[in-house]
């Protein structure tokens, strides 16, 4: 997970005096020949959309393409920072975010070490095999069992309500759900599968440090504080980085499949607005503004995070 | 093996245990086992419960009260859905994009980690950050629209596929298992005049068929999930839909009724269709039958699979 890009590297100058261009291609021709179909896919599929970003800044239309629309300047972005929903969309984008970093965050690290003290090893297997189930399973699939279990007219939750004579709600429609309804369902999705690798962590720790613990009389609690816990702590930190980094990155997909019209105050985030302006309403310019708007606050945000990580803890993504 | 009793024997106590089968230790692993019981509950019931009601006759379910076991079994639901026109389409194109998918992503995916396993590949870093600085800026989602559509890759299969073959993450988890084949394997076939091709395809794959397997499963459950492509992509050509697209709209078109309905039982458009598609069945039931067929498969797959993908994300989380 951690990508370190090797500074210095005077291997190509070496290379140089010691080899002319047909040697290096008979030596590395194979290699740069696997490479080929990668740079050209990177080109058309990454870096080209790249180029597009332009109609952010012009008036796009379909007749005179991306290079051929008028420029109009930073208009779709004045336009974004004066739209009547863009406070909303931003603290949207942030609450949720954050939201699902405090609690998604610490929730797998507590399942690991919840599973880790399972003595019994068929149990400890079963829970575990269950608990990475969801992640497989399309979001699409999810939203409908979450729509199948709280909907007003067919649902468990309101059937249960029926039985003992209450009036049914409409659970997806009140907006202080909403919240709550994308961290659970997040969490229900992905605790298991988070936990694997906090799992591989604490099967590394060396048992005689627990050892020299007994030893000196250290009870439970110490040993989760004092031996565990730093344990894994490598594997916390670049998580956690990780995790800030990717900040700004809501699931669209998600929001998406939950969201219902009452909760459009709560619920639109900048990628589900996007899609909306862009591929529903057509404006295509004003949707990529807000989609440069995004990637340069997120591209920042990761900047940042990896700057101060490697300052403050020594773990850096590059 | 004597290590590994001592290593299991103690990592337990170092959790959640409050000294060694002390009363408050007792307490701490039942309150942990009931805690890991409710969580495998919560993780189960929800695909069950959608079980029972694909078994249930729908209009006996719309009364409610069924939670354990469905109360009038039928197969109506299961034979509905059969009906429906897409059905064979939607799980063709679903299997069809899946299967190409993993094979020309683990193809190209691996090849690519091959090539930069290379260490002293003149231009190497250059290259490497090529690909790297795409995962942290990309063009977005209309731009990639704007370039789907010049390709003319809208309603159009490939859709599917091509703009998923690379995965620079992938890669990078290729490389660093190819880092752990010995070196000595390449170099003595080289010597024995092996082209690289030839290494790549009999020395590097072979050894490397559990991340193989485990990048495989990611990228084919992430294929035979996907309804985003098809909704927005693929609007228009309905039969080119995989599953989960149909999956997502039928859905989406019940939620439509409820949001127009939230309070009274049973809206009339429900009714209405429920009518036109069968007497028993109900737009419900149905969804539930395309939910199990749409899942199913993951399901009883996944399992077999399960140490492959536990490989997988540990070998992603290496450190170079």
């Amino acid at each position: 997970m951690r990508l370190k890009r090797r500074r210095g590297n005077n291997s190509t100058l070496f290379l140089k005096r010691k080899y002319s261009f047909r040697g290096v291609m008979r030596r590395y021709g194979a290699f740069y020949l696997f490479l080929l179909p990668a740079l050209a896919w990177f080109a058309i599929f990454q870096y080209y959309p790249i180029t597009g970003i332009q109609i952010a800044f012009k008036n796009y239309r379909f007749s005179t393409g991306i290079w051929g629309s008028d420029w109009v300047g930073l208009r779709y972005f004045r336009d974004f920072l004066s739209d009547p929903h863009f406070y909303n969309i931003l603290r949207n984008s942030l609450v949720i975010s954050f939201s699902k970093l405090f609690f998604l965050f610490p929730a797998p690290i507590i399942l690991a070490l919840m599973l880790n003290s399972v003595k019994n090893v068929p149990y400890r297997r079963t829970v575990q095999t269950l608990s990475y189930l969801p992640h497989f399973v399309s979001w699409v699939v999810v939203a409908a069992l979450i729509h199948k279990f709280f909907s007003p007219t067919i649902g468990l939750i309101n059937d249960l309500r029926i039985d003992r004579g209450l009036d049914t709600i409409y659970y997806l429609g009140r907006r202080e759900l909403f919240l709550p309804f994308v961290v659970l369902s997040d969490m229900w999705k992905g605790i298991g599968f988070g936990s694997i690798i906090y799992l591989a962590a604490l099967s590394g720790i060396d048992p005689n440090l627990y050892e020299a613990a007994n030893i000196d009389g250290a009870n439970g609690f110490r040993k989760l504080l004092h031996i565990t816990l730093p344990g894994i702590k490598p594997t916390i930190g670049i998580l956690f980085i990780l995790n800030l980094g990717g900040l700004l990155a809501n699931n669209m997909e998600q929001i998406l499949l939950l969201q219902t019209p009452n909760t459009y105050e709560v619920s639109e985030i900048l990628e589900t607005f996007i899609l909306r302006r862009g591929l529903r309403m057509n404006q295509f310019d004003y949707a990529t503004a807000v989609g440069l708007f995004r990637s340069v606050v997120s591209l920042f945000l990761i900047v940042v995070v990896n700057k101060v990580s490697r300052k403050l803890a020594d773990v850096s993504l590059w | 093996m004597k290590r590994d009793r001592k290593k299991e024997k103690y990592r337990y106590e170092g959790s959640l245990s409050l000294g060694k089968a002390s009363t408050p230790y007792k307490i701490g692993q039942v309150i942990n086992y009931t805690l890991l019981l409710l969580l495998g509950i919560a993780t189960l019931y929800p695909f069950y419960y959608a079980f029972i009601l694909s078994l249930n006759e729908g209009q006996d379910a719309m009364r409610g009260g069924i939670y354990l076991l469905p109360r009038v079994v039928t197969l109506e639901n299961f034979r509905q859905a059969l009906r429906h026109p897409l059905i064979f389409s939607s799980f063709g194109i679903s299997v069809a994009r899946t299967l190409v998918s993993v094979i020309l992503s683990c193809f190209f995916t691996s090849l690519l980690g091959y090539a930069m396993t290379k260490r002293d590949l003149p231009g190497r870093s250059l290259i490497i950050f090529y690909f790297f600085f795409t995962t942290l800026f990309s063009g977005g989602l209309i731009p990639n629209f704007i370039v789907y559509r010049q390709l003319g890759l809208l309603n159009n299969f490939w859709i599917y596929v091509l703009p998923g073959i690379y995965s620079f993450f992938n890669a990078i988890i290729f490389r660093t298992f190819f880092y752990s084949i010995p070196a000595s394997l390449q170099e003595s076939a080289r010597i024995d005049g092996c082209s690289e091709l030839k290494i790549y395809f009999r020395i590097m794959l072979p050894l490397s068929l559990p991340v193989l397997a485990a990048i495989a499963l990611f990228v084919g459950v992430g294929n035979w999930n996907d309804w985003f492509t098809g909704t927005y992509f693929v609007s228009r050509r309905r039969d080119l839909w995989p599953a989960a697209t149909l999956l997502h709209d039928i859905i989406s078109a019940a939620a439509f009724e409820i949001r127009l309905d939230p309070t009274t039982g049973i809206s009339h458009d429900q009714q209405q269709r429920a009518r036109e598609i069968a007497e028993t069945t109900t737009p419900e039931s149905l969804k539930m039958a395309f939910l199990i067929l749409l899942t199913a498969p993951i399901v009883l797959i996944y399992p077999f699979l399960q140490k492959y993908f536990v490989k997988g994300v540990l070998i992603g989380s290496i450190k170079e």
